[in-house]
């Protein structure tokens, strides 16, 4: 599949401000919905993704064509900017400021259309999760879309922390050779 | 380096320890101390990251699933700001020395195999001469054992003149005897001697100007052991126990 954000991203690293525009127009709002959901507060999450895209335009040089995504080398560089954030702030924002609970988006039931739209990337992604155990499933997704560490999975979905730990373990060895 | 510090060395240089360590930091599941750890030792041993940026953007695939959300105008009008007052920020850097760690842009499509190959190839495509396209700052190859066990990492950068090759897993090699790096030609032909190399850990060889041009030629790179103390040997006389293809890593405009 073509990687419609590469060349916008390739401009970019020359200096190029009006295609840095359209990159930000085309993926900001993905990235900013990662943000939310990382940092549970409107604010943060604009915090983190004005100071990821920044990181963008001074390191777009970085990016190469053919060796990955340009949308994931921007999600990168903006989630570990995140978790940085969260790392420094030490505590979360409560969760009642922004609601956002559940892994609807990231269903293995995905509706045709909807299915049809994703790069074969994800869609090799989404098999490879498929083939864990709902639990694990859910325990690895849950750490990559909201942050949470094993105490926060634990008291979440009320299970013990050994539990949590031994799902996203076995998750993550049973994945990985799904991934390589 | 205290014994503590060697044993968790040890530990992270166990592939089996490391490749789940790396994949447990790039879904975000390792913390507090644990994460800080692996980030200092992510800093010295390149293959660390280069793991994990494999892993990272693996899973960033999955941002693609979210839902869309708006951020305000108001973070583009920030952004904007900054930008203007950096106008050449970006620009600059492409004239600089890549100042990016080499890892940062490779390995982390699929790992060690088939992109690889792919990046080769489009690489040789990329920069031939014909075609007066950019030319390479930076070259690396992933070495492997006769088993094809991914053994080493090696990289050859430009801005620093060096080569720098990281043995991820120790070797045991008698003690009279060496490792030896050397640099095959693609056309064949006598290689070209790198120097003797660590069988454990990092290992950084000064290259000469005149050995920098001679990389683009290279196409293979490879490890034998060797007598120690023997400096005419002019050609790998040991058995080679390593072996990897060099290819370009980063390229300037």
């Amino acid at each position: 599949m073509e990687d419609i954000y590469a060349e916008l991203l390739q401009k970019t690293a020359q200096g190029d401000q009006l295609a840095f525009k359209k990159l930000y127009e085309e993926c900001s709002p993905k990235l900013m919905s990662l943000c939310l959901r990382l940092m549970r507060s409107e604010t943060l999450a604009e915090d983190v993704l004005q100071e990821g895209f920044i990181k963008i335009w001074d390191k777009a040089d970085s990016f190469t064509p053919g060796k990955g995504r340009a949308i994931t080398w921007m999600s990168t560089v903006v989630r570990n900017k995140g978790l940085d954030k969260l790392r420094s702030l030490k505590t979360k924002a409560p969760e009642t400021e922004i609601e956002y609970e559940g892994l609807e988006f990231a269903s293995s039931d995905l509706e045709p259309d909807k299915l049809e739209n994703l790069s074969q990337d994800v869609k090799g992604l989404m098999a490879c999760l498929d083939q864990l155990k709902p639990a694990q499933r859910e325990c690895i997704l849950l750490s990559y879309y909201y942050g949470h560490t094993h105490q926060e999975l634990a008291d979440k979905l009320g299970k013990p922390l050994g539990t949590i730990k031994a799902w996203i373990r076995r998750g993550l060895e049973d994945l990985r050779p799904c991934l390589t | 380096m205290s014994n503590i510090e060697k044993n968790s060395l040890t530990r992270y240089q166990n592939p089996e320890v490391f490749e789940q360590l790396a994949i447990e930091y790039a879904v975000g599941s390792l913390h507090g101390r644990a994460r800080k750890r692996f980030e200092v030792l992510m800093d010295t041993h390149f293959y660390l990251q280069a793991v994990v940026d494999a892993y990272e953007h693996k899973f960033a695939n999955l941002v693609e699933l979210l839902p869309e959300e708006k951020p305000s105008d108001k973070v583009w009008q920030n952004i904007e700001a900054h930008i203007s007052a950096n106008p050449t920020e970006a620009t600059h850097q492409l004239n600089q020395p890549q100042a990016t760690p080499w890892w940062k842009t490779s390995l982390f499509n699929q790992g060690f195999g088939i992109a690889f190959m792919a990046l080769v190839v489009a690489g040789a495509l990329f920069l031939n001469p014909m075609t007066g396209g950019p030319v390479a700052t930076a070259y690396s190859a992933v070495m492997e054992s006769e088993n094809n066990e991914t053994m080493a990492v090696t990289k050859v950068v430009q801005s620093d003149m060096k080569l720098s090759i990281d043995i991820m897993k120790p070797m045991k090699i008698d003690d009279n005897m060496q490792l030896t790096l050397w640099c095959h030609p693609k056309n064949g032909g006598m290689p070209m001697k790198m120097g003797t190399v660590s069988s454990k850990g990092k290992t950084d060889i000064k290259i000469s100007k005149a050995e920098w041009k001679n990389m683009k030629d290279v196409g293979m790179l490879a490890v034998s052991i060797e007598h120690k103390g023997d400096t005419s040997v002019r050609e790998p006389k040991g058995k080679i126990i390593l072996k990897g293809l060099l290819h370009i890593e980063h390229v300037k405009s």
